[in-house]
């Protein structure tokens, strides 16, 4: 047993910096994130609503306040389990559109002369970091509904618009490289 | 009010639409009821002889396709409070009693035809079910006025 604590000690290590890093990462970016995450929707119209986010919507507080002062207890329950199936079909749309950026990103990052060690780490964390948020989200969601997991996916949807930005700036230097 | 319509061809066919036909109907769940019931579900093309007469067939339909998807985006966005009032106010401008009219929604579900073809998923879910609610709720509330009015 003795043996193997080096091993623990270097991977709590590990874990610790990655944590911390992945911390000042959102923090530093939190305050240009903007917490609406665009949808990949391109309509015909145009329409100014549509570039709302789904997210924001399915978690709003106000429809809640509202079911619960007026609509009898059967009604609420419905409500509760609506969301949480709308919320689980979101966060499995985000996870596989994230995904799928990623897989994009991949094969276009061999592209790259000047690749950046450093951008492409934080990069590789934040995925893993926002897809193990999406999986534990729709765990917490499914066990104790949507109502009171609002402030973690208030943190994820920042994660995730945080990604988006990084993946559009690192697609753009792709580009330009092509 | 603004509908972004990117394409300027259709921007004065949108214009007459909506200020001569859908200013006329009580909310937005009357306008997206008229336009889905333009709309011909195997081609998916809307029809509007008056527009199409000033304008062309062709820019007809795309006007009230972009009519019918800025209505639809405003009731997704909208909170369940205002979908139940919108409900309402299209309840009430029918002809037939209220209470007929949110059975058979309920059980033909009569609104999944209401939505545009050029919406997302999600939108389009989120829709369906705050639909579903918001009918639920005003069922509860019709009942439970039938109830008081037994009782008075």
């Amino acid at each position: 047993m003795s043996q193997l604590l080096p091993y623990l000690g270097v991977a709590s290590l590990l874990l610790v910096v990655s944590a911390l890093w992945a911390r000042q990462l959102f923090l530093t970016r939190k305050s240009r994130i903007e917490l609406i995450v665009s949808q990949k929707r391109e309509p015909t119209s145009g329409s100014s609503a549509s570039h709302r986010d789904h997210g924001e919507r399915i978690f709003d507080l106000g429809d809640w306040d509202f079911v619960s002062r007026n609509a009898p207890s059967e009604i609420q329950e419905m409500f509760l389990r609506e969301r949480a199936i709308l919320a689980i079909s979101w966060l499995r749309r985000t996870r596989a559109r994230i995904s799928l950026v990623m897989r994009a990103h991949v094969a276009a990052v061999g592209q790259i002369d000047d690749l950046h060690l450093a951008t492409e780490l934080k990069l590789a964390l934040s995925y893993l970091v926002v897809l193990t948020l999406c999986d534990l989200l729709i765990v917490w969601i499914w066990l104790r509904g949507p109502v009171r997991t609002r402030k973690m996916v208030g943190r994820t949807l920042r994660t995730v618009a945080w990604l988006r930005g990084a993946f559009e700036q690192l697609m753009a230097r792709v580009s330009a490289e092509i | 009010m603004s509908l972004g319509v990117k394409n300027v061809e259709i921007e004065p066919a949108v214009r007459d639409l909506r200020n001569r036909t859908l200013a006329r109907l009580p909310g937005d769940v009357s306008r997206l009821v008229y336009l889905a019931s333009s709309r011909d579900l195997n081609t998916g093309r809307y029809s509007h002889d008056g527009i199409a007469f000033h304008f062309s067939e062709n820019v007809a339909s795309k006007a009230m396709a972009a009519c019918h998807e800025e209505i639809f985006d405003r009731l997704v966005y909208c909170s369940l409070e205002e979908l139940i009032e919108e409900l309402q106010s299209y309840i009430s401008s029918t002809a037939e009693r209220p209470g007929d009219v949110l059975q058979s929604w309920k059980r033909l579900g009569s609104y999944r035809v209401t939505i545009p073809s050029e919406c997302d998923e999600m939108a389009a879910e989120i829709f369906l079910s705050n639909v579903k609610i918001a009918l639920a709720i005003l069922q509860a509330r019709q009942e439970s006025a039938f109830q008081d009015g037994q009782f008075a």
